[in-house]
Formats: structure tokens, sequence, C-alpha cells
């Protein structure tokens, strides 16, 4: 091993890569180093650590993960074993926490989105102005449309199916939630040229029985969120 | 104070040569100096339609390149000595000039006219780009089709991204009695939908395919369509002109058809 101490960071915090052949002491004076090196990179943040390369007993991992905290302003959150069905356990409570967090915060963006245009977001996102036909919002989380969804909406992507999509004038070519997807059945023309005929109301979207279901937004309505 | 208007679409086929053509002799018939550029090099259109193909002699690439002068590039109008064409040259295409260089000749023209009109190809790459570099301001010309209206957005959209403050839009080709029977879209429905400015609508009229192919625009004749493009002309300039009663006219004609039947 070239280097005693290896540090990878991922997602959902950082691994260390340990050398097994040398004195715990001595492993000890280089992730100091290491953490040292790098502690402007790292700073204040919050993250999972996780081990590889060494059996450590459970004193050596009190006594590294003291030494970060004494040294560094890193916070260690927890300790993730190198164990494959835990990290995958790991992974998806992450994510299902990063997808909800994804559905608590979100941006604003002002203007019309007009065919072409695609507006990626990796929280929850407001327009305000329409989403015209062949236009496109791709969120995390939610999508509220303060004017008329022509476009297309996908929301709680990768894979949230309890994210809404709600529209003042709901009228979207289609809409994706997570992995179910919906679209309408009306073509472009019927759908610019109904729009007088129904006054429009504010609608929502969201996923029921393994189908977009649109509904008027009633009291009710957010007893489901 | 001179301005660059570009008269662009997206969509071929709408009317944007027949719009430049006739707002363009509009604007000379209230005594403006305009010069009108086809930005369409390889596909040049515009000055068949002004009925001044004959009298080619240099191009906008000649300009451009340096083979010329700018002067000896512009052909003046047959009726209207105030109006003159900077044609397009068709052996070439889109890559023969630069944003750039299309700047800095509006800019030169500047000098002299008081409305530089550029007629933009179709689609949105260079030729789009080259057309709209040294535009101070945009029509965008439309028919009430889906398609042309998608495409009239999504240039809108180009617009916005490309810093051009003002654009204003063009109904072309309305037909009132297929808006009546509900087969046609109305121009609120277009307007909704592209969020611009209406600077006017242009009804179908069979008189624009006569008068394209006499070489002769239309534009302040007693044809609905004439009259549709002098009304837009004098809201160029500031004028503030109700719209034409299409319906009325509509109804007139059909009448007169009914008594015939």
């Amino acid at each position: 091993m070239s280097q005693p101490v290896i540090i990878k960071s991922n997602r959902y915090g950082i691994n260390l890569i340990l050398d097994p052949n040398i004195p715990f002491q001595e492993l000890l004076y280089h992730i100091a180093e290491k953490f040292m090196e790098s502690e402007k990179f790292f700073k204040n943040a919050r993250m999972a650590i996780s081990f590889e390369g060494r059996e450590l007993s459970q004193e050596e991992e009190y006594r590294i993960i003291e030494m970060i905290s004494q040294r560094t302003s890193i916070h260690i959150a927890c300790i993730i074993d190198n164990d494959e069905a835990r990290e995958e356990y790991t992974r998806q409570r992450l994510d299902a926490y990063l997808a909800a967090e994804s559905g608590n915060t979100g941006r604003f963006y002002k203007g019309t989105l007009r065919s072409g245009q695609v507006l990626e977001c990796d929280t929850s996102v407001v327009i305000m102005g329409d989403v015209n036909p062949d236009a496109k919002i791709i969120s995390a989380g939610n999508i509220v449309v303060l004017g008329a969804l022509k476009g297309t909406a996908y929301a709680g992507v990768p894979e949230n199916e309890g994210c809404f999509v709600v529209a003042l004038d709901m009228n979207p070519a289609q809409i994706k939630i997570g992995n179910i997807i919906g679209r309408s059945e009306k073509s472009l023309f019927a759908s610019i040229r109904e729009r007088k005929k129904v006054a429009a109301e504010p609608q929502m979207a969201m996923v029921s029985n393994g189908h977009i279901l649109i509904e008027p937004i009633t009291k009710n309505t957010f007893n489901n969120i | 104070m001179s301005e660059v208007i570009v008269i662009t679409s997206g969509k071929g086929g709408v009317g944007k040569t027949t719009t430049t053509a006739n707002v363009g002799t509009g604007l000379a018939q209230l005594n403006k100096k305009v010069v009108l550029i086809d930005t369409d090099i390889g596909l040049r259109n515009l000055d068949v339609v002004m009925g001044l193909e004959n009298r080619i002699v240099y191009n906008l690439v000649d300009v451009i390149e340096g083979n010329c002068r700018i002067k000896q590039a512009l052909i003046k109008d047959r009726k209207y000595s105030n109006l003159a064409l900077l044609p397009s040259a068709q052996t070439r295409d889109k890559s023969a000039v630069t944003p750039e260089q299309m700047k800095k000749l509006t800019d030169e023209l500047r000098e002299e006219f008081d409305y530089i009109l550029l007629d933009c190809p179709a689609g949105i790459e260079q030729g789009f780009m080259n057309a709209i570099a040294g535009a101070d301001r945009a029509i965008v010309v439309t028919t009430p089709e889906v398609s042309a209206i998608r495409d009239a957005d999504r240039i809108i959209g180009l617009l916005e991204a490309n810093e051009i403050k003002q654009t204003q839009l063009i109904v072309n080709r309305l037909r009132m009695d297929m808006v009546k029977r509900g087969d046609m879209m109305t121009v609120e429905d277009v307007c909704e939908m592209l969020a611009v400015n209406l600077i006017g609508v242009v009804p179908d009229d069979e008189q624009i395919v006569v008068s394209t192919n006499k070489g002769e625009p239309l534009v302040g004749s007693d044809a609905l369509a004439g009259k549709a493009y002098a009304n837009i002309c004098k809201r160029i300039t500031g004028e503030d002109v109700p719209f034409l009663d299409l319906n009325k006219k509509a109804n007139v004609f059909s009448k007169l058809a009914s008594l015939f039947k």
C-alpha cells in the first residue's frame, strides 16, 4: 500500500481506506495528518464514516472518531459498517431522507418556460409563470406552477412517488411522478382551444393506486399528502 | 433614432418574407428611410417578392467579404426611392457570415436608414443567430396552427435568451370562417399561449399570392391584408391604431357569397 490512509468521499459521507499492516498508533497519526490536510474542504461538515482495509476493534474506531472530532471541525454523525447488506440499507434510508428533504426545500423560478426549455431542480420548485407545450420541468421534489401547465412535468425524480404537481391551470402534455407516467389524450390544438370553455381551477396531480390522479384542490387534498 | 427589426418565426412558410416586404414597403409609404436585408443565404426570396430579382449585382456576402461597398449592393425599390433591398447570396450558405459581421453591417446602415428590417431564415441555427445579432427588436410571425405556434414559442424563448428586449407578434393568415366553426385557434388563444404583445393580425387573403407573384407588395391597397399591413406599419412607428374588425368583413363576404349560391 503506497499510502497508509486514503480518504474517499461519497454521497453519504467519507470512506477511510486503512493500511492493515502498520501499528495502530502510527495509523492514527497518519489519519490525523490526512484530515488536517483536508480540514478546509470538510469544514463543519456533518457526515457518516466507514472504514475499509483493516479490521478495527470498537475501541480503535472510537479513538479514530475522537481524534477527528478533536482535531477538526468535522462532525461524525455515524459509523457505517462495510457490510454490503447494511450499506444497502443505509443507502436506502439516506436516499429516502434526501428524497423527503427535497420535498421540504424548494426554489422559485420566475418566468414562462417556453418550448425547448428545461428546468432541472434537485429540490421542489415553484414556477411563477406558464409552462408551455414542449417545455419541461424536472424536480426531485414537488412542482407548483402558478400559471398554466401545458408542457411536461417530472416530479419526485428519480423515484419518489409521494410527490405532487400543482397547477392553477392543469393541462399537461405529460406528468411523471416517481416512475409513474400519465399523459394527456388531448391534442395540442384541443388543449389550447378548450381553455376557454372550462374555467381553470387549481388542480393537483399525485400517484394513486399506481396511476397519476388529477383532482381539483380541496381541503381534503392536503390531508393525503 | 434608427431601429433594427428582425422578422422571424422558427417555422418556415408562415409569411416572414411577405411580412418583411409589406412592412418595409408600408414604412416607406410613411416616408421612412427603410432598408430590407435578406439574411436567408442560399435560399433567397425577398428579392422576388419585391420584384427586384433581375437587378441583383452584388449581395450580402459580397458586402461582408468586402467585394463591394454597401451602397453598390443596395437595390433601390421600383416605386419608393426611400426603400432599398440588400439581397442575399444564392450560391453560398449560412456559414458565409458571422453574427459579429451582421451586427457591424446593421450598425453601419443605421447611419443612413430609419428602419433596417432583417428577413430571418426558418430554423434556429446560424442563420437565425446571424439575423438577430444586430436587432433591437423582433417581430415574430405565426399562423394560428399548433406547429407554427410551438415554433414561435421556441423562438420567443431564444430571443429572450439573446436579450432582444422587445418582441411583438403578428398572427398571419387568420381565417375567420374557420375560427367561427371552431376549426382554427382564435387570436386570443395564440396570444395567451405566447404571452407577447400583438402588433397585428393579417387575414388569409388570396391577393397576397397574386401580389407575391407580381413582385408588388399589397400594403396600403384596399385588400384586407393590405390594410392590416398598413396598420402594422403605423404601430411599428408608435402610433396607436385600433385592430381591424375582421369579423365584419368576413360577414360581408359570406353574405355576398350566399347571394350567389
